[in-house]
């Protein structure tokens, strides 16, 4: 009977084993490894040598480039994305307006995020072109002068966020199936109000979602501090070095100056500033996310007090 | 509390499975049941390249009863994927290599090997190609393949703008009235050159005008900072400035394959892609500084193939080092690499194509010369600071001034 009973309660467990080693073998593993390498010195080609918080100290103290690369990141994240965040909302509200041929352009809007990162820094990388590129001809046609994007540090990290913004698909869709979620009725009877769409928008759709704006915004916020792909095909870190950003940073410290110790340490500090972040996103969840399930259960237990 | 036991059981069962697999990798037999040894043998290339270089190896184990290569391609992730065998001790035991300075010290000297073939197998190979594959007087690799960098030129822009094309007698100040009359008389550039050119590639222009980066030492103070090194620096900021030279974001390949550019100075990767546009080009030796007294000198690009130190099976390993490195192998690889066997060179008649034989002259002009990447312990990271401050010369939104810029960088 007992044995039953721990079959029957262990079998779920056994379901997700595979999962569960590959979790452990390749994600928690080498975790905890780099957690172990990056209090080492290890040239790689030969043996690791214990420096104790050396790493660490030499990053805060000594290298200005550590310095540099965060505040690229950050800045970069700063404008990123809010950005796109807007522009996956802006999005996502054209394709559910009721048009003809609407799923061609939820299509459209869709397909750059299938594409994979090393193509779009490809096809970036020709659009940005200051001197033939696709971009500054169309300027031209306005009568613009471009800048020459990829060459002019000013401009460099606009010209990756622009690109890094063609991606903005998958939010988007996101976005999209939870306003499909909204009851219509809460939109007919604003309009039987005589609310404005611009009304509804900020009182009904806005609010009602930011369950999902939270999510898209923890996400965005880790994927841009670790963004690499672009910078590395599109920019190569440069022009001088202002797209240099820390996942770049830490790559380099790895796998071209082969200091796999110091780069463990560099991502574990992006992995502490990361969660730093998330932690105060969520902190500060409470004020601005509302969920309807919380509105309706506190609802019950001011009833309940009467 | 059950169920917390489940979890843990599974949890000790995975974390018992993962490390006998790890334990079992250790001990891993390199010789299999048939009795053959195993040998592992790691490339860069991709495509097309691997087919070829897998239909070469297929030919080495028809004829090898004992000993079977792997072919493991790893394409752009090579160096990745080398460092990280490297730092695991799962190197594969016989590898493409050209970056001895980061990786020496897991290859194993082959000098013993090189000794055992007799004097005629090393004469055979140019002397120049050794410097390369060697560190510290060690040599740690077989040549397999080089380029050197010469001067591209479009002969139909040079038709047009009516001057005579390039020699291998030409001065930079050659090259500067042609690139001025190409840049008046037709659309295009006359010249284009890389503004964040690799540090590595640059140095043969400084050995061409008489300095170095560094000296034997090491120091930078006094070398890279030299009147002759800024002489070279401020040559190619003055022809950006003037504005016949374009710099170009990256080799310059691109602007001179679509006609935008009349010349470039580049090694012999681009010579397929040429060829198959039809690009109506010719190739020379680089220009040389007149007020130098000496011939031009380019910098070798060179890849060798090498035994890993901690291979099981070195005498097998070095059996088809051989085998990749002969004659025949070396003429199947013609237009993948450029051969370095002289002997091949002269059976091919390769001497005799003019769109190859600039890059053997070049390699006889450029032998004595050690790249400051084997000189300088710390080259990757040096590297990456002198290539940002070659970008602070050559980059248009900053063209600082030479003397200051090389005087910062001599502090590195």
């Amino acid at each position: 009977m007992k044995q039953k009973k721990f079959i029957r309660n262990a079998t779920p467990y056994f379901f997700i084993t595979p999962w569960i080693i590959g979790f452990l073998v390749f994600t928690i593993g080498p975790l905890i490894l780099s957690l172990g390498m990056s209090f080492f010195d290890w040239p790689l080609t030969s043996d690791p040598v214990f420096k104790g918080f050396g790493n660490y100290t030499e990053m805060f103290t000594k290298d200005t480039q550590f310095w540099k690369s965060l505040t690229i990141s950050l800045k970069y994240a700063a404008i990123f994305v809010p950005l796109n965040m807007a522009i996956a909302l802006f999005l996502a509200m054209l394709i559910t307006q009721p048009v003809n041929g609407v799923k061609i352009y939820r299509t459209i809007f869709y397909i750059p995020a299938v594409i994979s990162g090393v193509a779009v820094s490809i096809i970036w990388g020709w659009i940005l072109n200051g001197d033939y590129g696709v971009l500054n001809y169309l300027l031209s046609l306005l009568g613009i002068t471009g800048p020459r994007w990829l060459v002019d540090p000013a401009w460099a990290l606009f010209a990756v966020i622009l690109a890094s913004a063609f991606g903005v698909g998958t939010m988007m869709l996101i976005f999209y199936t939870d306003i499909k979620n909204i009851p219509i009725d809460l939109y007919e009877a604003s309009s039987l109000d005589g609310a404005s769409p611009a009304k509804q928008f900020f009182c009904i759709t806005l609010p009602i979602i930011t369950p999902t704006i939270l999510f898209n915004l923890i996400t965005s916020v880790i994927s841009s501090f670790q963004q690499v792909t672009l910078v590395m095909l599109l920019t190569g870190g440069g022009p001088l070095k202002s797209t240099y950003f820390y996942g770049l940073y830490t790559y380099n410290n790895a796998f071209k100056h082969h200091k796999l110790g110091y780069a463990s340490a560099n991502a574990w500090v992006m992995f502490i500033i990361i969660l730093i972040l998330t932690a105060l996103i969520f902190k500060s969840s409470s004020t601005w996310v509302f969920y309807e399930t919380e509105a309706k259960n506190g609802k019950k237990k001011k009833g309940g007090k009467k | 509390m059950k169920r917390k036991l489940a979890v843990l059981c599974m949890l000790s069962l995975t974390a018992v499975t993962v490390l006998s697999g790890c334990g079992g990798s250790k001990t891993n037999q390199d010789t299999a049941k048939d009795g053959k040894t195993k040998i592992r043998f790691a490339s860069w290339d991709v495509a097309e390249d691997v087919d070829r270089q897998q239909e070469l190896v297929d030919k080495f184990n028809l004829a090898h009863d004992d000993i079977e290569v792997t072919l493991e391609a790893y394409g752009q992730d090579f160096d990745t994927k080398i460092s990280a065998g490297m730092g695991s001790g799962d190197t594969p035991d016989v590898m493409y290599m050209w970056n001895y300075p980061s990786y020496y010290q897991g290859l194993e000297p082959l000098g013993s090997f090189i000794e055992k073939e007799g004097e005629s197998y090393k004469a055979n190979f140019y002397d120049t190609l050794w410097n390369y594959n060697s560190m510290d007087g060690q040599i740690y690799g077989i040549p397999i393949g080089f380029t050197t960098h010469t001067l591209f030129y479009n002969k139909d822009l040079f038709q047009e703008a009516g001057i005579s094309e390039p020699t291998n007698d030409w001065t930079w100040d050659d090259l500067q009235q042609a690139a001025k009359t190409i840049s008046e008389k037709t659309s295009a550039k006359g010249f284009a050159f890389p503004m964040k050119p690799d540090p590595y590639d640059f140095e043969m222009y400084l050995w061409s005008n008489g300095a170095a980066y560094c000296d034997k030492e090491g120091n930078l103070e006094g070398n890279i900072n030299s009147k002759e090194s800024e002489e070279v620096f401020q040559m190619f900021q003055d022809m950006e400035k003037e504005g016949y030279a374009v710099a170009t974001e990256k080799s310059g390949t691109d602007e001179f394959r679509s006609g935008a550019v009349a010349m470039y100075v580049y090694g012999a990767w681009s010579i397929n892609s040429l060829k198959e546009d039809g690009l109506n080009y010719g190739v020379v030796a680089i220009p040389a500084f007149a007020n130098a007294g000496k011939d031009s000198v380019s910098i070798l690009s060179s890849s060798g193939i090498s035994i890993s130190k901690d291979s099981k099976n070195k005498e097998a390993a070095w059996e088809f080092v051989k085998f990749w490195t002969n004659e025949e192998s070396n003429k199947a690889r013609i237009g993948l690499e450029l051969p370095v066997l002289s002997s091949v060179v002269e059976s091919e008649k390769i001497m005799d194509q003019p769109e190859y034989a600039p890059f053997y002259l070049m390699l006889e002009q450029s032998t004595g010369y050690t790249s400051a990447s084997f000189i300088i312990k710390e080259w990757s990271e040096l590297s990456e600071k002198l290539s940002l401050s070659f970008e602070e010369v050559f980059n248009p939104s900053s063209l600082q001034s030479v003397p200051d810029v090389l005087n910062s960088a001599a502090q590195k």
